[in-house]
């Protein structure tokens, strides 16, 4: 494989956060190539479609799609129609339906095969939503709340189930390993929570069995996620640091990538497909304007590659696809 | 204690009173914008309670308080001299609401572009649920194979990539920023080879940037362009105000590094690197990525040898070009100033035109020509019948170079040559009956060798038969002088 062809490749990190923009990166030299304007607020997630096409921004009240193969750096679809706040943003596998969750406690779903949203279907929960993820089984979604609730939420039957992993905790983030076996949430008191996933047959529901607990930071675990081959848990944090946890022993700790910046919060991580690198999206303190990387780690060696620098305010999101 | 009974007066009092003691300047705000709304367009919100139809009526007058000079009671001027109702205020306030409706403007631009999905609460259609959720099947998904990552292989490929030291500065780009305002502007990086000098680089700053700041932005613009070897601190560049076309304009100083650049108008700049780092002394705490730039020195260390040979290979193959291209542009006309010298007469002021046709020398006017007991003029070769140019004595402060034409060949100069006739010593007699004569000028040294160097090139494109007879006549002259020699 030359080099040539590996720099032409479909390679794409996004950004976005405080600053009213997204921006594209060429990964391997940290140029920005593309910079995409989000005049009216700030970005709360980013996802790319499975298409590699589009761009999706989840933004107050909105979530704004770009298109990726184009240069225009205007969004090209705007979906709105939520109150507050749209906090997550998630699509089917092959593009049928977008998922979104949001501050007016409601998890939504967007029908994407017309554009005129034909089948909206809709779970209201008790309080704001703070993350949905969607199992590989793509019939069920997982809803994490501010009081503390997941609910898995059935698309098939519209029957739901709560599980409450600990009292007075604000679920910040829930996700799926993507050989569908586990189910990882954290809070905002630093605790990791591991379930096992026990696949139902047609239309029963997946059992879900207590696995692990375990303390994974000192302060608000912001996201986990998973490596392409499940091996591998991140998890990110307002202490200043991103630790990786190895799942087939017992969640042990593999790796804690900390910087010396002393009010550093890691908001966002990805992998890269093999499990080699992580991309972090950090700010510098809590307040929104204090400055933003996006920074590349070698999993390895524990060492920072390369760094992303341009946004003027905090990044909050990213998202990446990497190619195999 | 005092008594007033002027309403007017005390609408004012009350509206002194609330701006003077609210120290958030809210009220300050609202009432003289409400003022300056009455006043303006004659709708008045302003409610007050009692008699507040009169003050309404009056309000909707054009002035907001009767004329003072109609009474004459002192006292009816109604607003306080410690209020000012700075006329900056007024004026912001307007240029405000217009930046707000162009901002309105462009975002229903935006949006019209936009396709808009709005959420609506349908009844839910069972029949797409067996289309839209289909349940996968996991069990036979086989666990994939070694996973692997073009991100990885593209990072291991670029394994030694030195950290930008200007990266620090990339969240001063302004470009595609549309909330917060940004300058553009054109740089011209006079420290580039003059082949790419003649562009400026386009660059986007946001306004709230120090000058120190929008040079670290271009130095990192630059590096990626043209990587950073040889990039210094950002303490060893300066911007100067350049002109349009480039040329810096270097009477100012550099732009005050710890200024602002909403400070300086300027959209055109030039970027100097200083000879010295002098401007680190003020800026002590800088060392560290001096550090960086002397650690990718290191890093290169290796390839400095091929770099140097690179860079040696990319200046000739720069100087090959740009003989080529003086060879291109030798055909094209271009005039000299010199001084055409003879041992009869005395120093001409001349103008030397040449082209790929001819040369025309043409004397230029002087105060005292009538004076001349003759008259200059005018003289055109064909330049067939240009047999020779070169350089007769080459002195940094004045050269002299010769052109050597044919008197006789297909006619003689066009335009007759009696007057001015310089010195038209026959040198060569040749037995072809060719005869030639040549001019001398004096002229300063840059002036002569591109003058020679041109007519160089043109002879040797044209290759007459003048200077063909003309060589083959010195050939032989030269072999004659040898055979006497040898004889000696």
């Amino acid at each position: 494989m030359t080099i040539d062809n590996l720099e032409s490749d479909n390679i794409i990190l996004a950004t976005g956060g405080y600053d009213h923009t997204i921006k594209l990166w060429q990964t391997h030299t940290g140029i920005c190539t593309r910079t995409l304007q989000h005049a009216e607020s700030q970005v709360n997630a980013l996802e790319i479609t499975p298409d590699r096409q589009h761009l999706a921004a989840a933004s107050y009240q909105h979530i704004y799609m770009y298109d990726l193969a184009s240069n225009n750096h205007n969004a090209i679809v705007n979906y709105e129609g939520t109150s507050k706040n749209v906090t997550c943003v998630g699509f089917q596998e092959d593009g049928k339906w977008m998922y979104s969750g949001g501050e007016d406690s409601r998890a939504r779903i967007w029908d994407l095969r017309s554009r005129n949203n034909q089948c909206p279907k809709i779970f209201e929960v008790q309080s704001p939503i703070n993350c949905v993820a969607l199992h590989p089984n793509q019939v069920e979604l997982f809803v994490g709340d501010q009081n503390g609730i997941i609910y898995r939420w059935d698309l098939r039957t519209d029957n739901n189930e709560q599980l409450i992993p600990e009292n007075d905790a604000v679920i910040l983030d829930v996700e799926i390993s993507p050989d569908s076996k586990l189910m990882a949430s954290v809070n905002n008191k630093g605790r990791c929570y591991i379930w096992s996933l026990v696949t139902g047959m047609v239309d029963t529901p997946t059992k879900m069995v207590p696995k692990q607990k375990f303390e994974a930071h000192t302060r608000h675990t912001l996201k986990c996620k998973f490596s392409a081959d499940s091996s591998l848990l991140a998890t990110t944090s307002a202490d200043t640091t991103t630790r990786i946890w190895r799942v087939d022993e017992n969640f042990g700790l593999l790796r804690e990538i900390k910087q010396p910046e002393s009010q550093r919060w890691v908001w966002d991580a990805a992998f890269s497909a093999d499990g080699q690198y992580l991309f972090t999206g950090e700010s510098l303190s809590i307040t929104p304007s204090s400055s933003g990387f996006a920074r590349l780690w070698n999993l390895e060696s524990g060492a920072m590659e390369r760094e992303y620098a341009g946004h003027q305010k905090a990044i909050t999101a990213l998202a990446f696809r990497d190619t195999s | 204690m005092a008594l007033y009974d002027n309403k007017y007066w005390l609408l004012s009092h009350i509206r002194s009173s609330f701006i003077s003691t609210d120290d958030t300047g809210a009220i300050r705000c609202l009432i003289i914008q409400k003022m300056y709304a009455a006043n303006v367009s004659g709708m008045c919100e302003l409610v007050m309670s009692g008699e507040s139809r009169d003050v309404q009526t009056h309000l909707k007058s054009a002035e907001p308080f009767p004329d003072p000079d109609s009474s004459e009671d002192d006292e009816d001027d109604f607003l306080s001299y410690d209020l000012q109702m700075d006329a900056d205020f007024n004026i912001r306030e307007r240029s405000n609401t217009a930046a707000q409706i162009e901002k309105f403007e462009l975002a229903r631009k935006r949006a019209s572009k936009t396709k808009s999905v709005k959420w609506e609460s349908k009844q839910e259609c069972r029949a797409d649920i067996n289309e839209l959720f289909v349940r996968k099947d996991l069990s036979q998904m086989k666990k994939p194979e070694k996973l692997t990552s073009k991100l990885s292989a593209l990072i291991q490929s670029h394994a030694n990539v030195p950290k930008n030291p200007f990266v620090e500065f990339a969240k001063f780009d302004g470009t595609g920023q549309v909330n917060i305002p940004t300058k553009k502007y054109k740089i011209y990086l006079t420290m580039l080879p003059a082949q790419q000098r003649n562009y400026p680089m386009p660059v986007c700053c946001v306004s709230s940037a120090k000058v120190k700041e929008l040079i670290g932005l271009i130095l990192l613009k630059y590096s990626y362009n043209y990587g950073v070897a040889n990039m210094k601190d950002v303490n060893h560049y300066g911007l100067y105000i350049t002109e349009e076309d480039g040329e810096v304009d270097s009477d100012f100083p550099c732009l005050d590094y710890k200024e602002p650049i909403s400070k300086y108008g300027f959209a055109c700049l030039g970027l100097v690197e200083h000879k010295e780092g002098m401007k680190s002394v003020s800026f002590p705490e800088e060392t560290h990525s001096l550090v960086t730039i002397e650690e990718i020195n290191r890093n290169r260390t290796t390839s400095e040898r091929s770099k140097a040979d690179e860079t040696k290979q990319m200046e000739n193959d720069i100087q090959a070009v740009e003989n080529h291209n003086k060879l291109m542009e030798a055909p094209l006309y271009r005039s000299f100033r010199a001084f055409m010298v003879s041992k009869v007469k005395p120093k001409i002021e001349v103008n030397i035109g040449v082209s790929g046709e001819r040369i025309e020398i043409d004397p230029v006017p002087q105060k005292g020509t009538k004076l001349l007991p003759f008259k200059a003029k005018s003289i055109s070769h064909p330049m067939e019948n240009i047999a020779h140019c070169e350089l007769t004595e080459d002195r940094s402060n004045k050269s002299c170079f010769r052109i050597v034409y044919s008197a006789n060949s297909t006619g003689s100069p066009s335009t007759n040559t009696d007057g001015l006739v310089s010195s038209s010593s026959i040198i060569i007699q040749s037995p072809s009956t060719m005869c030639f004569k040549n001019y001398d000028f004096e002229s300063s040294q840059t002036v002569a060798l591109d003058l020679v160097q041109k007519m160089k090139l043109i002879l040797e494109l044209k290759s007459s038969q003048t200077r063909e007879e003309y060589l083959a006549t010195k050939e032989k002259k030269l072999q004659k002088k040898k055979s006497f020699q040898i004889v000696k």
